[in-house]
């Protein structure tokens, strides 16, 4: 029990980590087709639609990167959980006005995932980026000169 | 402690930068070609960069409905389609048009035939979707009826049941 409480902060930065370097994969595998399933939530202009699927997918890769090795953990955890909740947003936004749209969330144009399945695991990772988060003050608290 | 949280944001400022320029300069050429308003992907064999269907409304669907100038295709399931549909119209699903993009239809289709695709109204893209599969797999003129089967049906025009 002890070993699991031991090594369960790790293991849940490095999955959601890996999770997120995944979907981003995915994204910049097919920009155009990402960009589509931005632009079916209807929120962003035409061009934002694009820039966003040209950026964002580099974003979560560059937070999963940091997650998975463990390095600047706070700050690539803080920008994870910002995503989260746009996404989450995003999808309650598509669910209130009846969107019936694929979350776009990892791979494009494959098997439709709706708004609120989406929303259940984005609030999934939510709390594992809750998680990491608490874990790591956690840890650089321990580390720092003022611990008992 | 402010200071550690000012070295935070200073971080995850860093990551977007870096993330953003990296973004932006890979796909440079899609955003190139988005930023002029032209269809984007059409330098790449990207599946999208094409025509997209145009979309009517009731009438003039209608009209085409009397005249017999259209096949019209039923992109919902074929549970939904089994369920009610647009009198005369064909069911393509479509995710089974996915799994078969070069020739979707199962019936035999001319190429130049009229097509009007719908699925349940307004906040449905599947129509629209299924309208650009068809384009690629080679129908020119291609319908996408944005107000789909609710409107019709509310409009008090034929629909049938099964058949799926």
């Amino acid at each position: 029990m002890r070993k699991l409480k031991r090594h369960l902060p790790a293991t849940v930065r490095t999955l959601l980590g890996a999770i997120f370097i995944y979907a981003a994969l995915l994204k910049i595998a097919d920009p155009v087709a990402f960009a589509g399933s931005v632009a079916a939530y209807k929120i962003l202009p035409y061009f934002a639609s694009y820039l966003t699927a040209a950026v964002l997918p580099f974003v979560e890769l560059s937070c999963g990167l940091l997650l998975v090795l463990g390095y600047r953990v706070k700050g690539g955890a803080l920008l994870i959980g910002v995503m989260n909740l746009v996404f989450m947003i995003a999808l309650g936004a598509a669910i209130v006005r009846g969107l019936d749209i694929d979350c776009g969330c990892f791979k494009q144009g494959g098997s439709k995932t709706t708004p609120w399945t989406a929303l259940l695991r984005d609030a999934v990772f939510f709390a594992m980026t809750v998680f990491v988060l608490k874990a790591e003050s956690n840890r650089t608290k321990q580390t720092s000169p003022q611990q008992f | 402690m402010k200071k550690n949280w000012l070295g935070t944001i200073a971080e995850i400022c860093l990551i977007v930068v870096i993330s953003a320029t990296a973004g932006i300069l890979w796909n440079r050429t899609l955003l190139t070609s988005a930023w002029r308003g032209e269809t984007a992907g059409q330098a790449q064999a990207a599946p999208a960069g094409e025509e997209l269907p145009m979309p009517l409304g009731l009438m003039q669907i209608k009209e085409m409905f009397d005249a017999k100038q259209a096949v019209i295709v039923d992109a919902r399931s074929s549970v939904d389609f089994a369920e009610g549909h647009i009198a005369g119209s064909l069911t393509l699903p479509l995710e089974e048009a996915r799994k078969n993009p070069a020739s979707p239809f199962k019936v035999k289709l001319p190429a130049d035939a009229t097509v009007i695709v719908y699925c349940n109204g307004f906040s449905c893209h599947d129509s629209m979707d299924l309208g650009k599969i068809l384009m690629h797999a080679g129908y020119a003129t291609v319908y996408v009826y944005e107000g789909g089967f609710p409107e019709w049906r509310d409009a008090g025009y034929p629909v049938a049941k099964g058949g799926a």
